[in-house]
């Protein structure tokens, strides 16, 4: 079919098919000439290059934390995004075209949306049937009379668009709601802009960027009252929205602040958003979740992502939503047969751009039309379902689903339409390392400069992930890639930098924490610890058990088997664990059952794989905070523990290095936290939550292995267990030079306040940080939280090792021990199974020959006293907790 | 007739609650049939914030907002309403033309008369089935006047189901209310007007009082000492002809109303969302009463 090309070699595979259009040949079946100059510079990468560089692509998104949220799917969450590193291009004299097309599609939608919600006079013309907009599930009749401050209503558009088999362009879908893939289209340009330099040379590519200063401004505009420096936030759905990625990723270039609808309050008629220090007013919210979803009290009720009492400080003017809410109703496939009389009616003029073909089944003729034809046709309702596709191309359906469609489509024609279906033209994707054509949809932005629209010089186009494949979806596996709109002007080159995103603004979101991010903060440094924690004192027994000591494997004293094992099971929580009837003598044998299960068992409560899983999510609902260089390192984490987890049998050594690759990680996590953190108040959460929990897990230790007593090796081998995986060994030995003993573990661990790893230091850090968060109440008394973090201090500062090494014989057996309550030289704690029953818990403490009261005493106390702190803080600072609840006259 | 109306809606919380939006559709519009001379709608504690104005569908909303912490809220209307047209009603016309014709006429209507189309499609709390369309079927027989197929609808609903109080709630669906033939006015109204959408004719949920004192020897109308709720079905020529399912009767003289919607959730006359974690309790209380006429009115 083709002649020879200057990149023909590289077309083996693509011209096997027969398609009517393809993006690459003109009329005289030719190369075009960009995609001519594309492939010589492709080419002369040559394949092993561009294999290389597609990896690196792939690498580069997934480091960068660029992902995609399939529904439904377990495994789709958080799904790296794909990236093909051959672009689409649209050449300049076409995007011109398409360009003033679509800046006048916006303008006639503005319209359109403005009528719908004011005098409706295009209905009562009869340009639009009443049908489709009063059966429409986006016609929101609160919304009426809704007016945004400037000329337009309608802010952002987005349109589908793509290329028929007879070449033409159509737009196949509006999207007015929430038009998502902006920040994907600049991800994509970053990353080939970095990857992929080269493949820019003797090209005129338009940059993407500058359209994100055109977003800013207009939601600038639209502020209520013409505020120099607005403050407009950013609403998610949260981390669980399919393009979450994408509204951190605006906020982070766009400097909004990202909230969910419960860090958001509506008081005096104004929206206010929560912050740890107090309530500070919004004026623009660009929204991301779907506008029924916005107020619970005027819209759909049972709704947790909105904000009660939100509609009807819209309709005061004390704040502009973007885009306003009741705009879904224009994503409506019933509209395109009659945008070409509205466009002459309202404007004067046709089109620039041509609607894809539809027939809507409210009218007769039209239904029949659709009814004869149906097989050729893609059916659609006119607004989406809450769940389920909203159209099906019908010659995929069975006869009987094709009945059923004709039944529901003669039921309520209204809601139907039939639209034709395009062959799309077919531009060439890079498929396993194979030049292979694919069907391809282009995604463009737009957004209101007050007069006009501006359309981003680019977009997100999506190719599909099958062959011959119509239906493009992200959901369904498509592939995205970058579009150049070029002009053939050969000799200029991208300026690489240029492509920066815009810098964030940081005055209209400086300093302001919500309260909601602030939560999640806290439990992201709380999981750090309870990760590095689980993992250190893992480290230590699993160092134990291969090197066969006799805490764990020694035949002859069964009864002092497992000592360390079953500290680790209550360490972690993880019951019954080595606590197991029965099989406790075999655990204790043969522990790694147990302990692989521990490490890499996600589903295992407490364990280390489950623990990391929740650090995981807790990262991810505040992904705006991370610095590429962290994300890069929790990648790192994430791959390595599940390579690890995938080992059949990993063996001692390949464990021990999956932890120590593991602790690494982690502390590399908290020590780039602190240089990229710049939010103030974000680091003190942080931190609060890894003292607090770093404060707990010592106190859990301590209780698990020191406060009973069996032998003297035994001691010795707990202490010394609690040193090592505390780090604190060789900080003992160095400042003792002594052998270990309880009394000097107890001073380091909990009294030394140059030890940062003793209870002390972390305390003091804890009392600086509660001291500094805000005040709610004015005045000079101390918050809850601060009561108790000066009791928990006092008690320690006032403790005295001595005091807590004082020995508790066991009642029971008086005459192990001499008068005076010490231990006598030779017991060595072989009791049998003698029951002593102390605090209800210790049951498995059964061989221990006694205990130290005063010890268990004050780490309890300790441990209920630091144990409440979370819990003030909690009712302080995150009253989002508390639930919005429904309130009806019923009849 | 002349009337006077005091509605009371108390909320009781278990904890106090520091912030409360609300949405009041309890201020009487004044219609062809009725003038609303006067509404008082006391709040207590008193409303930090509060803003009215007429909804989609012209009916008189209050939204007010509590931002300090309460463990009650009480809201009371009092209202003053003439009935002006004493329900002789004028259907001579349209008496006996088949319910198709008027179809034909409504859908033809030029320019389109979006106030009364918008009351055809069905909603998501009077969606049809083939079973309502079958049970509509019996009374919309072809052929037939539309105001008798309406009324014989109307007195089927009030044979065949039982008002049983409790029995459903705000979110039962008609499915449910079908197939165990049981509700309240509320379910009535919206299966006749399911009944009615579904043959493709206009007719919406009216919110409202009906008078509460039994004439002498008769039996005590049912949906007394609560807000009452029927239904008005739309007849060219004529208007929105009233029609109470629950005690089967042309609503006349002893109907008040409050406004209308395309269903309950249109016209809910009091919702809220507070936030809290306690429970809470409710209780509403209606009382309609007569005025002396002749003491009211001005010579």
């Amino acid at each position: 079919m083709t002649s020879p090309t200057p990149a023909g070699s590289l077309f083996q595979h693509y011209f096997n098919s027969n398609y009517t259009y393809d993006e690459l040949l003109g009329v005289d079946g030719n190369l075009r000439p960009h995609w001519e100059s594309f492939f010589a510079s492709f080419k002369g990468l040559g394949p092993a290059e561009i294999q290389n560089r597609n990896g690196d692509l792939t690498r580069l998104l997934k480091e960068n934390g660029v992902t995609y949220n399939i529904y439904g799917d377990p495994a789709g969450f958080k799904r790296p995004w794909k990236l093909d590193p051959i672009p689409f291009l649209i050449g300049r004299q076409e995007w011109q075209t398409i360009e003033s097309g679509l800046i006048q599609r916006a303008g006639l939608l503005d319209l359109i949306l403005k009528d719908i919600y004011g005098p409706r006079r295009l209905i009562r013309a009869g340009l639009i049937p009443m049908e489709l907009v009063y059966n429409h599930a986006g016609f929101l009749r609160q919304c009426a009379g809704i007016q945004l401050p400037g000329k337009h209503n309608l802010v952002l558009y987005a349109a589908d668009i793509a290329r028929g088999s007879d070449g033409k362009i159509w737009i196949v879908n509006d999207r007015t709601q929430a038009p998502s893939g902006s920040g994907y289209a600049l991800e994509n340009r970053m990353a080939m802009a970095r990857i992929l330099p080269e493949l820019f040379n003797g090209f005129k590519v338009r940059r993407t960027a500058a359209w994100f200063e055109d977003l800013r401004n207009a939601l600038e505009e639209i502020a209520p009252g013409q505020k120099p420096a607005p403050r407009i936030v950013i609403l998610t759905p949260g981390p669980g929205n399919e393009t979450y990625f994408e509204h951190s990723y605006l906020s982070s270039i766009l400097g909004f602040t990202l909230v969910q609808g419960n860090d958001l309050i509506v008081k005096d008629n104004y929206v206010w958003i929560k912050t740890l220090g107090g309530l500070e007013k919004v004026d623009t919210i660009l929204r991301r979740v779907d506008d029924v979803y916005c107020d619970p009290l005027e819209l759909k009720e049972d709704s947790q992502l909105g904000v009660p009492g939100l509609l009807g400080a819209v309709r005061s003017g004390h704040v502009s939503i973007a885009n306003p809410l009741g705009s879904s109703i224009l994503e409506n496939p019933g509209l395109m047969p009659f945008l070409q009389p509205i466009a002459r009616y309202l404007l004067g003029t046709d089109l620039i751009m041509p609607t894809i073909a539809s027939w809507w089944c409210g009218q007769e003729r039209e239904m029949g039309y659709v009814l004869d034809n149906i097989r050729s046709l893609v059916i659609k309702r006119i607004y989406k379902d809450s769940y389920g596709s909203t159209s099906v191309d019908a010659a995929s359906l069975t006869e009987k689903q094709l009945y059923q469609l004709k039944l529901q489509i003669k039921a309520h024609p209204s809601l139907y339409v039939g639209q034709e279906k395009i062959h799309f033209s077919s531009t060439p994707a890079l498929v396993n390392d194979k030049i292979e054509p694919r069907h391809a949809l282009f995604r463009s932005f737009l957004v209101s400069n007050g007069e006009s629209y501006t359309a981003m010089a680019g977009g997100l186009t999506r190719s599909s992930s099958e062959p011959g494949n119509f239906v493009i979806s992200n959901q369904r596996g498509g592939i995205s890639k970058d579009t150049w709109i070029i002009s053939p002007e050969p000799g200029r080159v991208l300026n690489v930098r240029k492509e920066l995103p815009p810098a964030a603004a940081g005055n209209s979101s400086g300093g302001m924490l919500p309260s909601h991010t602030a939560e999640n903060l806290f439990w992201v440094g709380r999981y750090t610890e309870r990760v590095l924690g689980n993992a250190r004192f893992l480290r230590t027994v699993i160092k134990f058990v291969a090197e066969g000591n006799r805490l764990l494997v020694e035949q002859d004293v069964q009864a002092e088997q497992g000592l360390l094992l079953k500290a680790l099971t209550r360490y972690s929580y993880t019951y019954p664990g080595f606590f197991a009837n029965g099989s406790q003598e075999k655990s204790a044998d043969d522990p790694w059952p147990e302990l692989h299960n521990i490490l890499f068992d996600g589903k295992r409560t407490g364990g280390l794989h489950y623990n990391l899983s929740l650090f995981n999510q807790a990262v991810h609902a505040v992904r705006d905070h991370w610095s590429t260089d962290t994300w890069r390192v929790l990648r790192e984490i994430e791959e390595e523990w599940a390579l690890a987890a995938a080992l059949e049998n990993p063996g001692p050594g390949k464990t021990l290095e999956a932890l120590d690759g593991l602790i690494t990680s982690m502390v590399a996590f908290v020590g780039l936290n602190r240089e990229s953190i710049s939010r103030e108040q974000g680091w003190i959460m942080l931190d609060t939550g890894r003292k607090i929990e770093q404060s707990l897990l010592l106190i859990n230790m301590l209780r698990a292995t020191l406060v009973h007593y069996y032998d003297k090796q035994s001691q010795y081998d707990l202490q010394e267990a609690v040193l090592s995986s505390s780090e604190s060994l060789v900080n003992y030995r160095y400042k003792y030079k002594a052998p270990l003993q309880l009394s000097l573990v107890l001073d380091l661990m909990l009294l030394d306040d140059n030890n940062p790893r003793s209870l002390v230091y972390q305390l003091e850090r804890l009392k600086n940080y509660l001291a500094n968060l805000p005040k709610n109440q004015p005045g000079n008394h101390l918050s809850e939280h601060e009561k108790l973090i000066w009791e928990a201090y006092t008690l320690l500062k006032l403790s005295n090792k001595e005091q807590l090494s004082v020995f508790d014989p066991a009642i029971s057996d008086p005459a192990v021990f001499d008068t005076l309550g010490r231990i006598p030289e030779n017991a060595d704690g072989r009791h049998g199974n003698r029951e002593r029953r102390q605090g209800g818990m210790d049951a498995w403490h059964g061989n221990a020959v006694g205990s130290y009261g005063n010890l268990e005493e004050f780490l309890s106390k300790m441990y209920s006293l630091l144990l409440a702190i979370p819990d003030n803080i909690s009712k302080t600072y995150f009253k989002h907790a508390q639930s919005q609840k429904q309130l009806f006259t019923h009849r | 007739m002349h009337y006077k109306v005091t509605h009371t809606t108390r909320y009781t919380y278990y904890e106090a609650v520091s912030l409360c939006h609300n949405i009041a559709r309890l201020i009487p519009r004044s219609t062809d049939k009725q003038v609303c001379r006067s509404a008082v709608l006391e709040i207590y504690p008193a409303p930090d914030i509060l803003d009215e104005y007429e909804d989609f569908f012209g009916n008189k909303v209050t939204y007010f907002a509590i931002q300090h912490e309460h463990k009650s809220l009480t809201v009371t209307v009092s209202s003053e309403i003439v009935r002006t047209n004493p329900g002789t009603l004028e259907f001579s016309l349209y008496e006996n033309t088949p319910w198709e014709a008027v179809k034909e006429q409504l859908y033809s209507l030029r320019p389109v008369d979006t106030d009364i189309l918008q009351y055809i499609p069905e909603t998501q709390m009077t969606q049809a089935s083939p079973e309502i369309l079958e049970y509509a079927l019996r009374s919309f027989t072809p052929g037939r006047p539309l105001f008798e197929a309406a009324r014989d609808l109307m007195q089927r609903i009030y044979e065949n189901f039982e008002f049983e109080p409790g029995f459903t709630t705000v979110t039962t669906p008609l499915s449910l209310v079908m197939k165990e033939r049981k509700g309240v006015c509320q379910d009535f109204a919206h299966l006749a007007i399911a009944c009615i959408r579904s043959v493709g004719l206009a007719a919406r949920y009216v919110s409202g009082y009906i008078e509460t004192i039994p004439p002498e020897g008769t039996e005590k109308l049912t949906g007394v000492d609560a807000s009452h709720a029927w239904f008005a079905l739309y007849v060219p020529g004529s208007g929105w002809i009233d029609f109470d399912p629950t005690n089967n009767q042309l609503p006349a003289d002893q109907y008040l109303t409050i406004g209308w919607g395309r269903d309950y959730s249109d016209i809910v006359p009091l919702k809220g969302v507070i936030v809290s974690s306690g429970p809470h309790r409710l209780s509403v209380s209606v009382d309609v009463r007569r005025v002396n006429n002749n003491a009211e009115r001005p010579s």
